[in-house]
């Protein structure tokens, strides 16, 4: 796999300090998991938390500190929350997460929910979208992350095949279009609302309101 | 808040948690709780937290070394960087706003099982001691926004806000610092 498109280095930097939020991380975390050049960049950055925990003035602990934490060690562990296995055709981290039904939205388009927590108004969702079909023309009232897993698509910034990553914000206005061959599906995370333009996308609006 | 007193090697750190992770090795456990735990406290107080809830994480954050040693890495990742995302996990975990947040769990399911051989030129321990240099010389300004966002868990925007200077700015510090990182990781080829 030939990853092209990034996250850039902000958005990883936030990611590994864990304060980006729980829908963009998420999208994140997908491209992460297929790209190396990210995992590396994910691992220098935890590196750099490391180095700054070594190097911090230890605080006072509370009296009996340790020996509190070593009467622990007996304790058995608690049954960690088990994670089920990813749904089908979704990728592993998002094995935590309630997923949808597939539904359709338009010629050749599906949408399915990603019950992940929303954050200021970002949610998440996959679209799958058949080979030569084109995503409906929009906009943008806040960013869009987006994740490919499967497929391929193109818009005027470029090619985004699997496992690319591509951040569109509100000054983006574009139509995706999905290569012959394969069923593009991808994992979005999108704040605010998709503004979709002309005929077909004022006529899927009331449906689809993502 | 450098203080180089009475530090641990990265070397040592390893073989305190391959001790407990082959003979469930209290001594070591004492070692890495008396090194980390007061460490990992000041890093979330400074991140705000009061301080019962920083010392309580601070154990949680060691107690889970104990209860994942045979799970480290030390390819992946220098002992100091593991603990950091443990405490980072933790942290996320209890101050989220949102209690049903699985972040801690997409974190780790994002690592590949066995991890194909790292796509860096240098074990983990050598890693760390890159870091720290590259951290060394970095100007003041960009010291800042790292330690508000690595060791205090600061949102881009926020740390804005903290610092009375605009979102672009705090990308670009972060950007120039990551820059560095990557000069003394030699990753720029
Ligand atoms: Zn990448």
């Amino acid at each position: 796999m030939t990853i092209a498109h990034h996250p850039d280095e902000e958005a990883l930097a936030a990611f590994a300090a864990g304060t980006l939020d729980e829908p963009r991380s998420v999208v994140v975390a997908a491209h992460v998991a297929l790209c190396p050049h990210c995992r590396a960049i994910v691992a220098a950055c935890e590196q750099v938390g490391g180095a700054l925990v070594e190097q911090a003035a230890p605080a006072t602990p509370r009296a009996g500190a340790l020996d509190e934490a070593l009467a622990r060690l007996d304790e058995a562990a608690p049954p960690s929350m088990v994670v089920r296995e990813a749904a089908p055709d979704c990728p592993a981290v998002l094995a935590p997460y309630e997923v949808g039904r597939w539904r359709w939205i338009g010629p050749g388009v599906h949408w399915r929910k990603v019950e992940v927590p929303e954050s200021e108004g970002t949610r998440v969702f996959m679209l799958k979208a058949a080979p030569g079909s084109s995503l409906p023309h929009h906009g943008h009232s806040g960013v869009e992350w987006t994740c490919v897993l499967q497929g391929a698509f193109s818009h005027d910034l470029g090619r985004y095949g699997p496992g690319d990553f591509d951040a569109a914000d509100n000054t983006v206005d574009h139509t995706p279009f999905v290569e012959e061959g394969n069923t593009c599906i991808c994992l979005v995370a999108m704040q605010g609302d998709l503004e979709l333009r002309g005929w077909l996308g004022k006529l899927m609006q009331p449906f689809v309101r993502l | 808040m450098r203080h180089e007193a009475e530090s641990i090697t990265p070397q040592k750190a390893a073989n305190f948690v391959r001790a407990i992770a082959a003979r469930r090795d209290r001594e070591a456990f004492k070692q890495l709780f008396n090194f980390y735990a007061p460490r990992i406290k000041t890093m979330l107080m400074r991140g705000g937290a009061a301080g019962e809830i920083a010392e309580d994480l601070a154990q949680e954050t060691l107690i889970t070394v104990w209860r994942k040693a045979d799970g480290y890495d030390p390819q992946r990742a220098a002992v100091s960087a593991w603990i950091f995302t443990i405490a980072r996990n933790l942290r996320i975990d209890r101050f989220r706003k949102d209690q049903r947040a699985q972040l801690h769990h997409v974190y780790e399911l994002m690592l590949p099982a066995a991890e194909d051989p790292p796509d860096v030129p240098f074990e983990a321990a050598e890693r760390e001691s890159r870091v720290r240099a590259a951290l060394e010389g970095l100007p003041e300004d960009q010291v800042r926004v790292v330690e508000l966002s690595f060791f205090e868990g600061n949102a881009h925007g926020d740390i804005a806000k903290k610092l009375g200077i605009p979102l672009g700015t705090v990308k670009s510090r972060l950007r120039l610092a990551m820059a560095r990182l990557r000069d003394f990781l030699g990753e720029n080829s």
